[in-house]
């Protein structure tokens, strides 16, 4: 690892531009819309009517993840025109794509390709069955198991954020009985993610087999900048393993509380949140450690332009 | 399990109103017992956590999330003066938060 200590994370998806944190940083609408207007043309012509202020397709799942990307990328991008290179990358759940695309294991326009082929390849092994996903606060990885188990829900843990920090993915209805369960239980909060795909789930397997098929033909490299796996904190050390990640990323649980951990081990000590949301800053909050992690809006930047 | 003292009382409305005022970016003048946590502070639950774990670590506290938690369901906080409340109860019962109820 090289001596800078910075790691670029990259969040998953976000309808909420409110206040978004790239919003004063130099270069940065220019940049977006530069790519948005590549992605409309590569992939969807409607992506050109996205307005921060106004049209941002926040119940299109499709869009909302195509724009979260772009946006990462954008900022990605002028970090490292601001002399902000990480030693490290990470993406988030689908915030794999954006941190492929920074480490130039990926294009652009691939990434978006396999953005759109993930999503219609796991709509449609879902067979339009009912599946959500959410979050809750407060009780240990051992209580949400018994509580599963208990009342035989079709729910799987799929990820860790903090030590009383996680989130499930299922069948809706099993998430939404779930959630009263574990508020009952003493939950301190818990949240309908209100996505219609359970990311992370073993009810993603088929779907993501054939995935795997229809992505064959894209070019996928290693990483140039050493880019870790959620599933097991390993880096992605060649093509072949960058793939299986992207697939596996799919349907296997993921694990941000360790990663995390196994990036400050690596002696990362800032951590940047590329994208439009804050909550992975707010989620840090909750990892032991001496590092900084800032949001776009926190990095002080000389003007550079694209 | 410790005694609420005025001393740890003024300390806990202190920690709380400071937090607030750092973390939602508002004057600590403009925040006061009727303060509402969501609707004026635009706060959330992991802020409640993090205090949480801050008095955990503090008064060095035995309890269990999932305590303060049912707890939490069945007296809602919504705000400032009921969390400073709930946090000097935490502080005084620990995990036997639930037994003031019976």
């Amino acid at each position: 690892m090289s001596e800078n200590h910075l790691a670029f994370i990259f969040p998953a998806f976000t309808s909420d531009y409110t206040d978004h944190p790239a919003r004063k940083m130099p270069g940065f609408e220019v940049r977006f819309n530069d790519l948005l207007l590549r992605a409309a043309r590569f992939i969807d012509p409607e992506l050109a009517g996205f307005n921060f202020n106004g049209n941002t397709f926040p119940d299109d799942e499709l869009r909302t993840q195509y724009l979260t990307y772009i946006y990462s990328c954008a900022a990605s991008f002028l970090l490292r025109k601001n002399s902000l290179i990480p030693s490290m990358n990470a993406g988030y759940s689908m915030g794999i794509y954006a941190a492929l695309v920074d480490s130039e294991a990926i294009s652009f326009e691939t990434g978006l390709a396999l953005i759109r082929t993930a999503y219609h390849s796991l709509r449609k092994s879902l067979n339009n069955a009912s599946f959500s996903m959410g979050s809750l606060i407060g009780l240990s990885r051992e209580d949400i198991l018994q509580l599963i188990e208990q009342s035989s829900l079709r729910v799987e843990i799929t990820n860790q954020n903090a030590s009383h920090s996680f989130v499930i993915s299922g069948y809706r209805d099993d998430i939404q009985l779930f959630m009263k369960l574990a508020t009952a239980e003493g939950a301190l909060h818990t949240r309908d993610l209100a996505v219609s795909i359970p990311y992370h789930s073993g009810y993603l397997k088929e779907g993501a087999m054939h995935f795997a098929d229809q992505i064959s033909p894209l070019k996928i490299g290693t990483p140039k900048t050493p880019t870790i796996s959620l599933i097991n904190q390993m880096m992605m050390t060649s093509p072949e393993k960058t793939r299986e990640e992207i697939v596996r990323n799919l349907f296997h649980p993921i694990n941000w509380f360790q990663s995390m951990n196994m990036m400050l081990d690596q002696k990362v000590k800032q951590f940047i949140e590329c994208g439009p949301s804050k909550g992975l800053a707010k989620n840090a909050r909750f990892v032991d450690g001496n590092f900084l992690f800032s949001t776009l809006n926190a990095i002080p930047f000389p003007a550079v332009l694209p | 399990m410790a005694a609420i003292t005025e001393s740890i009382r003024n300390e806990v409305k202190e920690i709380v109103y400071s937090f607030f005022a750092e973390e939602c970016e508002v004057e600590i003048a403009q925040i006061n017992e009727n303060t509402s946590i969501i609707n004026d502070l635009d706060g959330d639950s992991l802020m409640f956590l993090e205090l949480i774990e801050i008095f955990k670590k503090k008064y060095n506290l035995d309890i269990e999330l999932k305590v303060i938690g049912k707890y939490a369901v069945k007296h809602p906080v919504t705000t400032i003066g009921q969390l400073v409340d709930m946090q000097l109860l935490i502080i005084e019962h620990e995990n036997r938060l639930m037994e003031i109820d019976q």
